[in-house]
C-alpha cells in the first residue's frame, strides 16, 4: 500500500466513520432472543409503538447480561431506555393465564426460563440444557395479580454465564385497577399501520416514499427515473426501486 | 462537453485505483457475508412461501410475497458477485470459521418443517415469530459486514445497509400483526 493510498484510506475512514456510527448500531454480532407477544418493551420499540428507543429497534434480541439481574435492560447503557419507567410503555390487556411467545435469532442451549413480578418468581420453566425448538411459548398462571403489572422474563443460557432479559407490561383482568399516573394511555401512540419513513433513508428526490402502499401499475419517480410497480407491497427503506427489480420496472 | 470530459476523467481515475493489485475490491468478510446471507435468504424464502396456503391477513401475505421476491433478487446478485470474484457460493462448513459472524444462523432446528406441520390455529403466531427471528438474523450478518473488521466491497456493504433497513422495517410490520 502506497502512502498516498494509505492517506486516502484513512481519510475515507474518517469521513465514513461518523456516518456509520449514526446509521449502524455498534454491535458484537452474537445472537439471541426476546418475547414478541404479549409485546415486550424491546418488541414495542422495534414495532415503532414507543418513541426514542435508540438502537434497540435494530436488535431487540440483544438484551444480554450476566445471570441474576432484575433489570429490563440487562444493565446495558446503550439500552437504558428499556428501564425508563417514564416512557409510555403499552400494556396489553390479558386474563390471568398468559401465553408468552419468544423470537430467537440463535438457539442457545437453555438452562431455564424465569418469570418475575417484582421479587416473586411466578414461573420457572426448565430448558434441560437443550437448544430451544423452532418456536417457544410458555403459558404462565398470574392468578392473584390484577391491574397493571410488569413481568420480567429471563432466558438463562446453559453454556455461558449470560441471560437475556425481556420486560413485558400487562394489564391483567377486565376492569382492573387504573394504570399508574406515570403511564399515559397507549391511545397516544400513533396507529401502527402508518409507517413513518425511517430517518436513515437518503432523500433521493422523487415520489417514491417508504411507508406507502403501492399496487401493481402504480408509477413513481426515484433518483430522476420513473418506475412502474410490478408487485403490490408497502414500500420500506432498503427496497428503493433501483434495488428491487422484482417490485419495480424502470420505465 | 467540458463537464462530460471531467466526468469521464473522474470515472477513469476511479477505475484505475480500483483495479490495482494492492487495493482488493473485496475481502474475506465480504465473501463470508455473502456465503452466509445466501442460505439465510433462501431459508427466509422457504418460510414465507409457507404462508401461501394458510389463512392469514391479506397484508401479511402481501409482505410475505414481497420478501420472497426481493430476497430472491439479492440471492441472484450475491451469487453473481461471488462468481465474479471466483469464490464458492457455499460456505466453509466448519462452524469455527464463522465464529466472528456470531456463529451459524442456520441452526440445526428445523424451522421450516416445524412451521409446515403446525396446525392452522397455531400457524400464524409461529409464522410471525420464526420469520421475525429469521429476518433479524440477517440484520446480525449485515451488522458484522458493516462493522469493525467487516467487509470492504462497496456493493456488499450497500447490500448490508439495505438488509439492515429493509429487515428492520419488515420486523416492524411483523411485530404489529395481531394473530
Amino acid at each position: 500500500m502506497t502512502l498516498k493510498r494509505k492517506l486516502f484510506a484513512a481519510a475515507a475512514g474518517a469521513i465514513l466513520a461518523p456516518v456509520l456510527v449514526v446509521v449502524l448500531p455498534a454491535t458484537s454480532a452474537s445472537a439471541h432472543g426476546y418475547i414478541s407477544d404479549p409485546p415486550s418493551r424491546q418488541a414495542n420499540c422495534a414495532a415503532g409503538k414507543v418513541p426514542d428507543c435508540g438502537n434497540i429497534i435494530y436488535e431487540p434480541q440483544s438484551v444480554e447480561g450476566p445471570k441474576g439481574l432484575r433489570s429490563c435492560n440487562a444493565g446495558l447503557g446503550q439500552f437504558a431506555q428499556l428501564a425508563d419507567e417514564s416512557k409510555p410503555w403499552p400494556a396489553k390487556s390479558v386474563g390471568t393465564t398468559v401465553t408468552f411467545n419468544w423470537v430467537f435469532t440463535a438457539r442457545h442451549a437453555t438452562s431455564n426460563y424465569e418469570y418475575y413480578i417484582g421479587n416473586t418468581r411466578v414461573a420457572d420453566i426448565p430448558g434441560n440444557n437443550q437448544q430451544p425448538p423452532a418456536t417457544v411459548s410458555h403459558t404462565v398462571n398470574l392468578a392473584g395479580y390484577s391491574g397493571r403489572v410488569k413481568v420480567l422474563a429471563i432466558w438463562n443460557i446453559s453454556d455461558t454465564a449470560n441471560a437475556f432479559y425481556s420486560c413485558v407490561d400487562l394489564q391483567i383482568g377486565g376492569g382492573g385497577t387504573p394504570p399508574p399516573t406515570t403511564t399515559p394511555p397507549p391511545t397516544t401512540t400513533p396507529p401502527p399501520t402508518t409507517t413513518p419513513p425511517p430517518t436513515t433513508t437518503p432523500p433521493a428526490g422523487g415520489t417514491w416514499a417508504a411507508g406507502k402502499a403501492y399496487k401493481v401499475g402504480d408509477v413513481v419517480t426515484y433518483g430522476g427515473a420513473s418506475y412502474r410497480c410490478l408487485q403490490a407491497h408497502t414500500a420500506i427503506a432498503g427496497w428503493e426501486p433501483p434495488n428491487t427489480p422484482a417490485l419495480w420496472q424502470r420505465q | 462537453m467540458r463537464l462530460l470530459l471531467v466526468a469521464v476523467a473522474l470515472l477513469l481515475a476511479g477505475c484505475g485505483s480500483g483495479a490495482t493489485a494492492s487495493a482488493p475490491s473485496y475481502n474475506a468478510a465480504d465473501v463470508m457475508f455473502l456465503q452466509m446471507l445466501i442460505p439465510q435468504n433462501q431459508q427466509g424464502i422457504e418460510i414465507v412461501r409457507l404462508s401461501k396456503d394458510r389463512a392469514l391477513p391479506a397484508d401479511l401475505k402481501v409482505l410475505a410475497a414481497a420478501i420472497e421476491s426481493t430476497q430472491q433478487t439479492e440471492v441472484d446478485d450475491m451469487k453473481g458477485w461471488l462468481r465474479g470474484w471466483n469464490q464458492p457460493e457455499t460456505m466453509d462448513m466448519n462452524p469455527q470459521a464463522h465464529a466472528g459472524h456470531g456463529g451459524m444462523k442456520m441452526a440445526a432446528t428445523d424451522l421450516v418443517g416445524t412451521l409446515e406441520a403446525a396446525p392452522d390455529a397455531e400457524f400464524g403466531r409461529k409464522f410471525l415469530d420464526v420469520l421475525t427471528g429469521q429476518q433479524q438474523g440477517a440484520v446480525e450478518l449485515a451488522q458484522t459486514e458493516n462493522g469493525t473488521n467487516g467487509g470492504v466491497n462497496a456493493q456488499a456493504r450497500d447490500l448490508a445497509r439495505r438488509v439492515i433497513e429493509s429487515r428492520s422495517a419488515e420486523v416492524k410490520q411483523l411485530l404489529n400483526f395481531k394473530l
